[in-house]
């Protein structure tokens, strides 16, 4: 068992996920898919080692940092716009704008 | 032994993986990034990694309840479920992604040959860096919180 290659494939789908997935929390999942690929190696390639788990600690910390600025943004866009579709939401930001522009007009 | 069952958890792993990111319903896909925490905790615990998979258990535990809060109330409904069909693709497509870490090796001699233990490593080791990290974080918590409070209150408004 490889666990760089398994880590790769990881990377690879997390990649994959987070560029054609439109929903934030999909987009979410593939940013942890991602995280879970960095920290496997961490651990494997120190196995049993204190080092490779005190990495893994920290690497957690960062991880879960970025979870919750995504979650923040996804609350906040989901209660702008009342969807959290990437596609939808630049669509009514740009309406939203012409709306402005036009009453400022 | 260990090894047979390590190479069945990275296959769960790889499978778990594609299904939580391409099943349509978000519940479902959460429950399916469950079990890629789950399984990663278990390989893990076998590789003889205990503090590893302990801290992996606890942060995923939290990470899946707020996503199952969060996926139920602001995801958007598929207008159709999976059909069983795409279910057992998805389930392949994980399989067959798995074959290349379990037939072909890239890995050399590992360079982290250090006999240090987990408690030592974290404190004496690492020490400057848990303390910048658990800056980092209360410094976004408290940023995500002031964000959220100006909208609360614009909303008031």
């Amino acid at each position: 068992m490889d666990f760089v290659i398994l880590s790769l494939v990881m990377l690879a789908i997390g990649i994959y996920g987070l560029l054609t997935n439109r929903q934030l929390l999909k987009v979410f999942i593939s940013v942890e898919l991602i995280a879970t690929a960095a920290t496997l190696n961490f651990v494997m390639l120190a196995t049993g080692q204190g080092l490779g788990q005190a990495m893994l600690i920290l690497a957690f910390a960062t991880d879960t940092a970025v979870s919750g600025v995504i979650l923040a943004l996804l609350v906040i866009v989901s209660k702008r716009y009342g969807t959290s579709d990437i596609g939808n939401i630049v669509t009514l930001m740009q309406s939203k704008e012409e709306d402005d522009e036009v009453e400022s007009a | 032994m260990v090894p047979f069952v390590i190479e069945i958890l990275s296959v769960g792993l790889l499978v778990s993986a594609v299904l939580a990111l391409f099943l349509d319903e978000v519940v479902y896909s959460v429950a399916a990034l469950a079990g890629t925490f789950l399984f990663t905790a278990l390989i893990y615990g076998l590789s003889g990694s205990l503090f590893a998979a302990i801290f992996q258990f606890a942060v995923s535990i939290g990470t899946l309840a707020v996503l199952f809060l969060s996926g139920e109330m602001l995801g958007d409904k598929p207008l159709k479920k999976a059909s069983p069909t795409k279910i057992a693709a998805l389930f392949g497509a994980g399989i067959v992604l798995s074959l290349p870490a379990i037939f072909l090796s890239v890995s050399g001699e590992s360079g982290a040959n250090s006999n240090v233990d987990f408690g030592s490593a974290l404190w004496d080791l690492r020490g400057l860096d848990v303390l910048f990290q658990a800056i980092v974080i209360l410094t976004i918590a408290l940023g995500i919180a002031i964000v959220l409070f100006e909208k609360k209150r614009k909303g008031a408004q």
